[in-house]
């Protein structure tokens, strides 16, 4: 219906190599990352998820989709629009947006495909790809099972009530990662990425207006320093760590606000409840003032 | 006849409707004659409400306030019914979660009110980002500083998405046309599940080629238009902000939800009930 019937565009192929990439390029494979994967997630959204009991039979995501893309164009790009795609197309739109873990799972994923994206060296090789597909999943779901157990942790040390937790998330967690790595990685991952990423290698590449790539030649987009990805790969998922302890944040403000009710009595509600509408009061002054500066200039 | 019904109204041509209705926002709505930001910050207003109280009381109260901010947005079936599906879904499973693992009702009640809270935060995306038109919502975006390819995103991923639903399910369609149905449906249906899997992950194929030639296009023309070099000088962000204006319907339902959740603190204030 709405297929492109155009003909195949002819014009110079301008290469993917890492210094020569131009911004329209980079522009390309990201839109084209977000809308594949958020395509992806909307089918997945529609898709009811199977539970039996506590254990979670569900399709994560379509890990050949971001992970072809890595593969056979700039993993840079393609790894950042990948997680936003999922974001603006299924999270806002289906109202499933939730705050700051959103971060968190951006981080995370963004890492994933990034790290798989550069470890598939020759699109061809099969070794390679189940290597990509298995660590997209495994970097991703390890940084969320490593957040949710430290969130667990914290919770429960704070709020020692909670019976029967700790063991029941270890386990939970433990058996989950388990059936991600099976079914996301090796069912929706590995074996059509497998089939996938050589079918579309010297075909996807010239209607982007690039170079196939060659195996082995450097990566587009490749870190010139791998010491300094490593670092910032690092400072990222604590970034994402603290995203996710924001919100588990509130277990030990809750038990300080418990404390000083105990205390002060309901007199600490009213200074809370008077300090939002302080709050609230000044940005408002803020932004009224701000807009009259901005009309008068 | 019930079933035939149901099976109507959950096809893929009705999904693909109600998509492009919550894209347009066209049913209108308190949010959606808004100025964008203040529909942002009406949002960050209630998505952090919830999380500075353990009151359950208070969570309560948020939660009927964000349920009648869903209903002042008019916010449409499939997506309300969406949201309903997975709440109903959370508590069966933390019931479960509870009896299998030996905890008692307190463990429920602990895990209630994170889920209350989350509920809360959904309801209030879902009222507020369902009312925003993509042009409001990338326009507002820019001008709160986002990077301009967020911006751009936001705006292309709610146009595109129906078209590229529509495409996926006609490719679909094609690849069924073009085979055998699975001989029996096998144990559960197994078969006919892998049927489906199978035409689902092959349909990509084309899509890959078909997304990459309308991006190009798409880019192309964003490059011809100075999609760049607009970001680079700061007059076009002013140009394309300059439509945004902050009225005082703005600012009347902006303290309206401030009062509403002073209110809500109130009430749990004056009947507090807490967890254990």
């Amino acid at each position: 219906m709405s297929t492109t019937q155009a003909p195949e565009r002819r014009g110079a192929l301008r290469g993917i190599g890492s210094a020569r990439t131009s911004t329209p390029q980079n522009l390309m494979v990201f839109v084209l990352s977000m809308a594949l994967f958020g395509l992806a997630n909307i089918l997945l959204e529609i898709i009811p998820d199977v539970t039996i009991g506590p254990v979670d039979l569900s399709v994560a995501y379509f890990v050949f989709v971001p992970l072809t893309l890595a593969a056979l164009l700039n993993p840079f790009w393609a790894a950042l629009g990948a997680p936003l795609g999922e974001i603006v197309f299924t999270d806002l739109l289906m109202g499933d947006f939730s705050g700051l873990s959103e971060l968190e799972g951006f981080i995370q994923m963004f890492l994933a495909i990034y790290v798989a994206g550069s470890v598939v060296r020759n699109p061809r090789s099969r070794p390679q790809i189940w290597l990509g597909a298995l660590l997209i999943v495994g970097i991703d779901k390890f940084l969320s099972a490593v957040v949710d157990l430290a969130k667990v942790w914290v919770g429960v040390e704070d709020a020692e009530y909670v019976q029967g937790l700790p063991q029941s998330i270890l386990l939970l967690e433990g058996v989950g990662f388990g059936i991600d790595l099976v079914i996301s990685g090796i069912l929706f991952g590995a074996l059509p990425a497998m089939w996938l990423i050589p079918a579309l290698h010297g075909r996807i590449e010239p209607l982007l207006g690039m170079r196939p790539r060659v195996p082995g030649e450097p990566r587009p987009g490749t870190v010139p320093w791998a010491g300094w990805f490593v670092v910032v790969a690092v400072l990222a998922s604590l970034l994402s760590f603290v995203f996710a302890f924001l919100e588990a944040w509130d277990v030990s403000i809750g038990s300080v606000e418990a404390d000083f009710r105990g205390q002060y009595g309901d007199t600490f509600l009213w200074v809370s409840v008077g300090a939002l509408v302080v709050v609230l009061a000044l940005a408002a002054i803020l932004f009224s003032v701000w807009r009259r500066r901005r009309a008068d200039r | 006849m019930s079933l035939r019904t149901q099976h109507d109204v959950l096809s893929v041509e009705w999904i693909k409707l109600e998509l492009i209705r919550t894209a347009y926002s066209t049913r209108g709505g308190l949010f959606a004659a808004m100025d964008p930001r203040a529909v942002i910050g009406w949002y960050l207003l209630m998505a952090v409400a919830p999380w500075l109280t353990h009151n359950l009381t208070t969570l309560a109260a948020l939660f009927v306030l964000g349920a009648v901010a869903v209903a002042l947005a008019r916010v449409g079936p499939l997506v309300l019914g969406l949201f309903v599906i997975g709440l109903g879904f959370e508590l069966i499973y933390l019931a479960l979660a509870a009896t299998l693992f030996g905890g008692d009702l307190t463990t429920v009640v602990a895990l209630l009110e994170v889920t209350a809270k989350l509920g809360v935060l959904s309801l209030a995306s879902l009222a507020a980002f369902v009312s925003l038109d993509p042009e409001k919502l990338s326009d507002a975006l820019l001008a709160l500083r986002f990077p301009p390819a967020v911006a751009f995103a936001v705006s292309y991923g709610y146009r595109m998405m129906p078209i590229l639903v529509e495409e996926f399910a006609t490719v679909v369609e094609g690849y069924r046309l073009r085979q055998a149905p699975p001989a029996g449906r096998g144990l559960l249906g197994w078969r006919a599940l892998v049927h489906w899997v199978l035409i689902t992950i092959r349909a990509f194929y084309p899509i890959f080629l078909n997304t990459a030639k309308s991006v190009r296009t798409t880019v192309e023309a964003l490059e011809a238009r100075g999609f760049t070099f607009a970001t680079i000088d700061p007059r076009g962000r002013a140009i394309r902000i300059g439509s945004l204006r902050f009225g005082p319907r703005d600012a009347a339902v902006l303290a309206v939800t401030a009062l509403a959740v002073a209110c809500c603190y109130l009430v749990g204030a004056t009947w507090p009930v807490y967890r254990g």
